[in-house]
């Protein structure tokens, strides 16, 4: 490499080692100041936790059914997750196809995601209780069970798979369905893998919706248990800040997990064309 | 061919039909109750009464929190495209086969799988003017001498918000972008190279237009994050001080459940609809007319 | 279509949740931000089993802001909780909305249980003639001062007038430092004291017209924010809300705070120099204060009434409260109750016994509490508007028109 392209590429990395520091730095905050032993409103704040102690992490452990909570979500999410994957693909596909009313469609489902959930608690809280969800998984994930979002994103996915491939399997006798089996899904894994993690992360971080549908306390999730313990706690200690990072872990640690798949999947769409 | 027509148009149906039916449930039917209810004056104690466009003449002659709020909400959409922008310059960094880029994008993406609530709890302590690393930071560097609260500025509060949240889908409009660059042809590039064309022209030219789908995905994104603000505005302000960070969105839910006023709610997220309406059009016709679509 | 009623169909029968037997009777009982207290409910609920077999009493609790939209679903689902716990002005604005059942019969025919509040406690959510709630959990706004600023600027104690209040202000707000005079809690009515000991009205008798649209309540605005614009009114006074307020008289800079009697803990907690020689507690001039309370109330959706009070009548029964006020140190307008826990405190924490002794004196100079069908509303058309003129945004006597216009504009609505 040339001293010009060295010292660009330094640059580059110096850049987005800052970007890095800047993203990252929120999150150390909080840690630092769950783990501080000081006084947290004291001035000016130390830049390393104080006397670090867990006690915050056990005094939160002791004080939710951390456990229950976490199931509940873990299991909202895996409904929520399989329903949009299966059911947005599908529809995603339906839109690559020719079909009288498509760009009405199109336009249909995208002014669907101009609606707040906000606007829609009472109507969603009635419609649910009609079919007799309340207070079930499945009410519970079933507002999340298709995503207009990912739709598009499977769709842009199927676009992209070059024509050539469809008409050659088209001229092999495959029917839609298996066409969309046997050659657009395998090529579409960054956006299988984009469904599934915005899918999780949607569904695992609502809030709204299981405080208004749940009744039993041991059908919450977990975005729940962090507001109770907000609102009891307030901001006195560093026990609140210790609770929010145990309510992003489960989170966090699933993303990590997927994120190379998820990471990989995106860089394999640099072989398209 | 007509046998497999009409096989594609039941395919078709079929594999719309169960996320229609979603939408239809949770989207267009408690919208088309919003409409209805936007005309009426609702009350608990008796059937609603036709009233016309009262709520929507009081909400446009007699209303300045309307207005406020709506300016802050076309504010965080301008914000949000603002954070496209810079997620454009961090997606261009991270391209291509730069080593450590993969941890690069995971770092800066760790920020959108966080609840909302608990990224508006951490910023909220960021900008404490005691304990938070905000203002001690501003401090030692002689910016300012004296601690600024932050969020209870009327200047600074709708900045803070937005910058809270601009660090938390800042990520998430990187991975759309990532997505649309690595969908870009690479023998474009070669060619205009070849024909001697200078980086910022190769930008121009072959980047930005074929990008255009996933930019219309950012502006779709960009709306979608202005509800998810509900929880940082909430959580952070409340919509204070005065209304200085009051969203269209905080205002609708406050006016519904903080004050029991269904049908003036309604009416607001009718005009919110008819608002973000007008902004998704003028992004499809920005991305050359084919919203959703790579050719 | 198929393909979503086969998930339902398996999905459902495997996770949804049983239906209850509907033999048994059951009560739903939802508490405002009483999580912390599991184990005495669920010992509580075990004794009202005990007195009443057969029913099964199903406990929620929701943290304040959660229970607007959760009992606003709950009650367009037809399916309300049959006793709520509602906080302040919200009782008569859902009593208003036709939600809530008419407790004054069931008062009348037992006045034992009349007989246990303190009256004007239990008046505090009359509307219309009608009693609607029944209080458990009372505090009301009090002074507390920072005895060691007020010796440094040389003040013997609280003032008597709202202009000598002015003046402490002012005197310690220049003792430099990031000093401030005075911090006052701004949510629900909490400040109102402020006006009312100036014989400022908010409201004309029938509650039906604004009338402080007057030179005296202009000229009291025109002082706060005068004080406000310096340093002898904190400005967090007009857009803190719970933390920033009480974390800076916590910090030990700010010479008086205007808040209820839960203040205390929390700056307990957060303020090491806090104990009997550096905290000084008083009442406002004139003896004014705000209260902020909590009380049972009856849906009217409720399917088992009789059964509702009786749970009502048990969790206000002389053991339930003491207990509840023991556990929580709070209390409760019980008034035997509250007399012999402050009375124990006297020995066991001075400070908190002074404290809690001011929240049952003077509970016939309330203000702040009007029984509003419409509270928040009025709230929200009057508050910005102060905010406005009491941060200098704005000057004082066209914030108050303005203010006046909404509210009454809002009163027009009911």
């Amino acid at each position: 490499m040339t001293r010009r392209e060295t010292t660009l590429l330094g640059v580059r990395h110096a850049v987005l080692v800052m970007i890095s520091l800047v993203m990252l730095t929120p999150f150390y905050w909080v840690l630092k100041t769950s783990l501080t032993g000081e006084n947290i409103y004291a001035y000016p704040p130390s830049l390393l936790p104080v006397r670090p102690h867990l006690f915050n992490y056990v005094d939160v452990w002791y004080l939710i059914p951390f456990p229950r909570y976490l199931l509940n979500s873990v299991i909202v999410s895996a409904i929520a997750v399989s329903g949009n994957v299966v059911l947005n693909a599908i529809a995603g596909y339906a839109l690559t196809l020719p079909f009288p009313g498509r760009r009405a469609m199109i336009v249909l489902l995208l002014s669907c995601t101009l609606i707040p959930f906000q606007a829609t608690i009472i109507p969603a809280y009635l419609i649910t209780a009609h079919l007799g969800l309340l207070n079930s998984y499945l009410g519970l994930a079933l507002p999340l069970m298709s995503t207009i979002v990912c739709i598009f994103i499977f769709k842009a996915s199927f676009e992209a798979v070059p024509r050539s491939l469809i008409d050659a399997a088209r001229i092999d006798g495959l029917g839609d369905v298996r066409i969309l089996l046997r050659v657009l899904l395998p090529l579409s894994t960054s956006a299988i893998a984009t469904n599934v993690v915005l899918a999780f992360i949607w569904s695992w971080n609502n809030f709204l919706w299981p405080l208004i549908i749940t009744r039993d306390a041991d059908m919450q999730t977990l975005p729940l248990g962090l507001a109770r313990f907000l609102s009891y706690m307030e901001d006195t200690t560093g026990a609140l800040y210790a609770f929010v990072v145990m309510v992003l872990a489960p989170g966090l640690l699933v993303f990590l997990m997927a994120q190379s798949s998820f990471m990989r999947g995106l860089t394999a769409g640099a072989t398209k064309g | 061919m007509n046998v497999r027509r009409t096989r594609q148009a039941a395919l078709v149906a079929c594999f719309l039909t169960p996320s229609l039916l979603i939408f239809l449930l949770y989207r267009i039917l408690p919208l088309a109750w919003n409409v209805v209810l936007s005309f009426q004056a609702w009350s608990p104690l008796h059937p609603p009464t036709w009233v016309g466009w009262d709520n929507y003449d009081e909400m446009l002659n007699d209303d300045d929190v309307f207005w406020q709020a709506l300016w802050n909400t076309l504010i965080f959409m301008g914000s949000q495209a603002i954070g496209a922008a810079l997620a454009l310059g961090i997606a261009l960094l991270v391209n291509s086969d730069l080593k450590g880029a993969s941890v690069y994008r995971t770092i800066v993406f760790l920020s959108y799988p966080l609840m909302t609530v608990a990224v508006a709890i951490i910023w909220r302590w960021m900008y404490n003017e005691r304990g938070g690393l905000i203002d001690y930071v501003l401090r030692q560097l002689g910016i300012i001498h004296q601690p600024i609260a932050f969020l209870d500025s009327f200047s600074w509060a709708l900045g803070s918000t937005i910058v809270a949240n601009t660090w938390q889908v800042l990520g998430f409009f990187m991975i759309v972008l990532l997505t649309g660059l690595q969908n870009i042809p690479p023998h474009l590039y070669e060619a205009a190279r070849v024909d001697g064309a200078p980086g910022w022209a190769r930008f121009l030219r072959i980047t930005l237009p074929m990008l255009r789908p996933s930019l219309f995905l950012c502006a779709v994104i960009g709306i979608l994050n202005s509800f998810a603000a509900f929880d940082l505005v909430y959580v952070m302000t409340n919509g204070g001080p005065g209304h200085a960070t009051e969203l269209l969105i905080t205002y609708i839910y406050k006016q519904a459940f903080g004050e029991t006023r269904f049908d003036y709610a309604a009416a607001l997220t009718v005009a919110q609809f008819m608002l973000l309406m007008a902004l998704a059009w003028l992004a499809h016709r920005a991305a050359g007319g084919n919203a959703g679509a790579i050719e | 279509m198929r393909r979503r009623r086969f998930l339902a169909g398996t999905v459902a029968t495997a996770l949804a949740r049983p239906a209850i037997a509907q033999t048994s009777k059951k009560i739903t009982f939802l508490s405002w931000n009483i999580v912390d207290q599991a184990e005495m409910f669920k010992r509580w609920f075990a004794a009202f089993q005990a007195e009443h077999p057969g029913v099964e009493i199903e406990w929620l609790d929701k943290k304040g802001p959660d229970v607007p939209p959760f009992y606003q679903t709950q009650l367009a689902g037809g399916t309300p909780p049959d006793v709520v716990d509602l906080q302040g002005g919200i009782g008569i604005e859902y009593a208003a909305q036709g939600a809530l059942l008419d407790l004054t019969p069931y008062l009348q025919a037992h006045p034992d249980v009349k007989a246990r509040f303190n009256p004007d406690y239990l008046h505090n959510w009359v509307w219309e003639g009608k009693n609607w709630l029944v209080p458990f959990y009372i505090a009301k706004t009090l002074l507390f001062y920072n005895k060691t600023l007020f010796q440094k600027a040389g003040l013997a104690g609280p003032a008597t007038s709202f202009d000598e209040l002015l003046s402490h202000a002012a005197k310690i707000g220049s003792g430099g430092e990031d000093q401030t005079g005075f911090l006052t809690l701004n949510f629900d009515w909490l400040y109102w004291a402020l006006f009312r000991m100036n014989d400022v009205e908010l409201l004309s008798p029938d509650m039906k017209q604004p009338a402080f649209d007057t030179a005296k309540m202009v000229e009291v605005t025109e002082k706060l924010a005068k004080a406000t614009a310096g340093t002898a009114i904190n400005k967090i006074s007009w857009t803190g809300r719970w933390v920033e307020p009480l974390g800076a008289f916590a910090s030990g800079k700010v010479g008086m705070l205007n808040a209820h009697s839960s203040a205390y803990f929390f700056l307990k907690g957060q303020g090491a120099w806090i104990n009997q020689d550096t905290l000084g507690v008083g009442e406002l001039p004139g003896n004014w204060s705000v209260p902020s309370l909590h009380g049972y109330a009856i849906s009217k959706g409720t399917k088992n009434p009789d059964l509702a009070w009786a749970f009502v009548d048990f969790c206000t029964t002389r053991k339930q409260v003491e207990e509840m006020a023991q556990s929580r140190r709070i209390l409760t307008a019980y008034t035997d109750v509250d007399n012999a826990l402050v009375a124990r405190l006297e020995k066991e924490e001075p400070l908190a016994h002074a404290v809690l002794a001011t929240q049952l004196e003077y509970t016939d100079k309330l203000c702040g509490n009007w029984p509003l069908p419409n509270d928040s509303r009025v709230k929200d058309a009057f508050y910005p508007e102060l905010q406005n003129a009491l941060l200098g945004r704005k000057d004082a006597k066209s914030a108050l028109a303005e203010a006046s216009r909404k509210v009454a504009r809002e009163l027009r609505r009911v």
